[in-house]
């Protein structure tokens, strides 16, 4: 690869990515309808398009072995595309493998190599495609394309020669070309050099005229060149942003179109314009946009010892200073919100796999993967909703033969939905598999020494249930390579409160369990408590706070060792944050306010010396060393420049 | 190896910018002509892969060579030099044949990139 190329390889890897993602994910669809059933047109209108995609990206990248695999792909699901029914789970599994071996060659040529397309796979596709053509020989001539103007119809390299198609051309002019319209006119100018333009918008007269509206161009044309052969002409055009080539329905040389048809104002055409920024750009913008928060705090603070003449001014200069950079922070944010869909189009595939290989059959219904989050939490979730998915399958969901026997459909089913609830996303995983047991998992739990045995028996059900996920509890007598993959119920609690997520378990024995996570839809601005201890100031996650009390450490009852607070009609051990911290108890032996707050093993209090308040903090993680230091997970920088850190109270009290 | 080009423009000092923008754009810049009659001789005589052609020049204006030059070699790649204003010309020099245009004031990177996509290469 030439290193003009080289700096579009990293929105390359990313866009194939989720091109094979797509796929993977239409793919499942596709073998749901089992062979020979009749399938959805749009799925494989979709599986079409990605691979189509793919194929051109990879050859803009001069990358022969992935364009060249994904071609014999195309072909492929151009004649399943054709025939109108669903392939053979062979066929499936073959483009299934495809798609795998297509991302392991978007990997290599992301880390610069130049992936050749594994021949046996190739050769696999055209044995398939010739297959599938010979099975029935008229299909891929005399298909009748689906509704126009979809992008339908029959493999067009199928076509016979000579034959005459009606393509429908949609370019676009990339903004800050000079005269857009003569750009548009030489467009049209050698589509009518391919051959008989039907209609076109705008027209000659429009473009000679200058008019060229959002720079784009729709033109209708009869041609007996192939698809690539006009793509081709047109990929000789400098300026052109965006260039479909459609073939739409039969030509009808005897019926003009409809007059009163207006040529398709709406139209993927219309579809908004992106661009697209690497996403650490937006790490960048949001970094920046928090210090500009930070700074105009830090200049109010200073205002305040100026002489009273000057501040009101500067206070209202503030204000607008204020609002606009709290403007800009949540423009980024928003910026930086992305799709469930990134997460939810490896679910389907990952659990069939799976389902595969334990023998078991599994229908996963995901809904609600629209839902926007932000892109930091998008990848720290995505790991932690697999596992739940892989426990699904490999946990909850019987054998067939099981279900049977408990009255059940043979096949499982296992919902993963997500919505949304003012400021937080809800993301459930729930199947109707056996259930959990919470009596078994107290048991285990109290062998593992995790728990006491009374404070076992004292657990309501919902909360045994959580016990699953203390290290090594939910696992005990069951790894197999699936939950074996260092991804435990533990890390998935973990992951969920590092994120200030809740996780909660229902379960119903022989009924099914549901996992619900909550969690902020962004995670790089939260509400903070201020506390003092000593010196020290550190900040917890609201999220994870349930109250304070004023009550002074030394007057609580300590029966038990530990002093305890009575809270919430139970009573919670309390600790000093200055021993946990390692400042050293108070100097006086007093502390004056409990923060009643999350641990691994339940509630606890936290006891400290004053609470300063409430306060938006923009986290930002920690690096080095800092980010090795148990209890830390995150800094933030208050109003006067003063650094602190948000506390992670679980691991504090675990440590 | 590489490609052969032949500068047409009435103006020297606008040879010389486009030649440079060439010559350091790995091409060879294999001759120039200061007007339309010029051009289509030359173009006849240096079967250039590529001619940049001004558009308003004595004798014989840059549309009327075009025509003449796509007559002599129909797949002739001619890209036309134009300032905006001239969008009506351009698109009389696209039906005459021209390959593309480009439009002053060139930044030597678009010219390139024009012509590399014109030649199949961008």
């Amino acid at each position: 690869m030439n290193w003009d190329l080289s700096k579009y390889l990293a929105l390359f890897v990313s866009e194939s990515r989720e091109h094979l993602d797509a796929l993977s994910a239409g793919l499942v669809r596709l073998e749901k309808a089992g062979g020979g059933g009749e399938v959805p047109a749009e799925v494989v209108d979709e599986l079409f398009r990605h691979v189509h995609s793919l194929k051109g990206m990879a050859a803009a990248m001069q990358l022969e072995g992935i364009a060249l695999l994904a071609h014999r792909a195309e072909d492929v699901v151009g004649v399943v595309r054709a025939l109108g029914t669903a392939p053979s789970a062979e066929v499936v599994d073959l483009l299934l493998a495809v798609t795998d071996a297509l991302s392991e060659m978007v990997k290599e040529a992301g880390a610069g190599g130049a992936p050749v397309a594994p021949e046996p796979l190739a050769e696999r596709l055209s044995a398939a495609s010739s297959r599938l053509r010979g099975s029935t020989p008229t299909a891929t001539a005399a298909a009748p394309p689906p509704a126009a103007p979809a992008p339908a119809g029959p493999d067009p390299e199928a076509i016979p020669a000579g034959k005459t198609r009606r393509l429908r051309v949609d370019v676009e002019v990339v903004e800050g070309s000079p005269v857009p319209a003569v750009r548009g006119f030489l467009v049209l100018k050698r589509l009518e050099g391919a051959g008989r333009v039907v209609t076109a918008s705008p027209g000659a007269a429009e473009l000679r005229a200058g008019q060229m509206p959002g720079r784009k161009l729709t033109v209708e044309v009869e041609t007996d060149q192939p698809v690539a052969e006009v793509e081709r002409t047109l990929a000789q055009i400098a300026d052109l942003g965006r260039v479909q080539v459609l073939e739409v329905a039969e030509p009808a040389p005897h019926r003009p179109p409809p007059p009163a048809a207006p040529p398709r104002p709406e139209g993927p055409g219309e579809a908004p314009r992106t661009v697209r920024v690497r996403a650490e750009m937006l790490d960048e913008f949001l970094d920046v946009s928090g210090e500009l928060l930070l700074a105009t705090a830090r200049l109010r603070e200073l205002g305040r010892a100026m002489p009273e003449a000057g501040r009101r001014a500067h206070e209202e200069g503030l204000d607008r200073l204020q609002a606009i950079a709290k403007d800009l922070h949540g423009r980024v944010m928003s910026a930086r919100m992305t799709p469930l869909t990134g997460l939810s189009d490896r679910l389907p595939r990952a659990a069939r796999d799976l389902a595969r290989r334990t023998g078991k059959q599994v229908d996963v219904v995901v809904t609600g993967s629209e839902i926007e989050v932000d892109r930091a939490l998008l990848d720290e979730i995505s790991d932690p909703v697999l596992h739940l998915l892989r426990n699904a399958v490999d946990h909850g969901i019987e054998t067939a033969a099981q279900r049977i026997a408990a009255g059940k459909r043979p096949t499982g089913r296992i919902e993963v939905s997500a919505r949304r609830e003012r400021d937080r996303v809800i993301l459930e995983v729930s199947d109707d598999g056996r259930g959990m047991d919470p009596e078994s998992l107290r048991r285990s739990a109290v062998a593992r020494g995790a728990i006491g045995a009374e404070a076992a028996a004292a657990l309501p059900d919902a909360e045994a249930l959580l016990l699953a996920c203390l290290p090594g509890v939910s696992t005990a007598g069951q790894v197999t390579d699936v939950s074996g993959r260092g991804v435990g119920m533990d890390a998935v609690k973990r992951s969920v409160e590092s994120l200030s997520g809740t996780l909660a378990i229902e379960s119903r024995r022989g009924e099914g369990t549901r996992f619900t996570m909550r969690l902020p839809l962004t995670v790089a601005m939260q509400p903070v408590l201020l506390v003092r201890v000593g010196l020290e100031v550190v900040a917890i996650p609201v999220s994870k706070v349930h109250g304070a009390s004023q009550a002074h450490v030394e007057a609580l009852d300590r029966a038990g060792g530990a002093p305890q607070l009575a809270f919430g009609g139970g009573h919670v051990p309390v600790h000093d944050l200055g021993v946990l911290l390692g400042t050293g108890p108070a100097a006086d032996g007093r502390r004056r306010s409990i923060v009643i707050t999350d641990s691994e093993a339940g509630r606890v209090g936290l006891a400290v010396d004053q609470l300063l308040g409430q306060e938006e903090a923009v986290l930002k993680p920690l690096h080095g060393p800092l980010s090795l230091v148990p209890g830390l997970s995150a800094v933030t920088v208050l109003g006067n420049g003063r650094p602190v850190f948000v506390i992670d109270v679980p691991a504090l009290v675990a440590a | 190896m590489p490609k052969k080009v032949l500068i047409v423009d009435d103006a020297v000092f606008m040879r010389n910018m486009i030649r440079d923008i060439f010559t350091s754009g790995g091409f060879q810049v294999v001759g120039e002509a200061a007007n339309g009659l010029e051009a289509v001789e030359k173009f006849r005589e240096l079967r250039p892969d590529l001619t940049t052609m001004d558009i308003v020049m004595p004798f014989k204006s840059g549309i009327e060579a075009t025509r003449e030059i796509v007559k002599v070699d129909p797949r002739a790649v001619v890209i036309m030099c134009s300032a905006l204003g001239q969008e009506a010309l351009v698109m009389e020099a696209i039906e005459a044949g021209a390959s593309d245009f480009i439009v002053k004031p060139f930044k030597s990177e678009d010219v390139i990139a024009v012509v590399k996509k014109v030649l199949g290469e961008g």
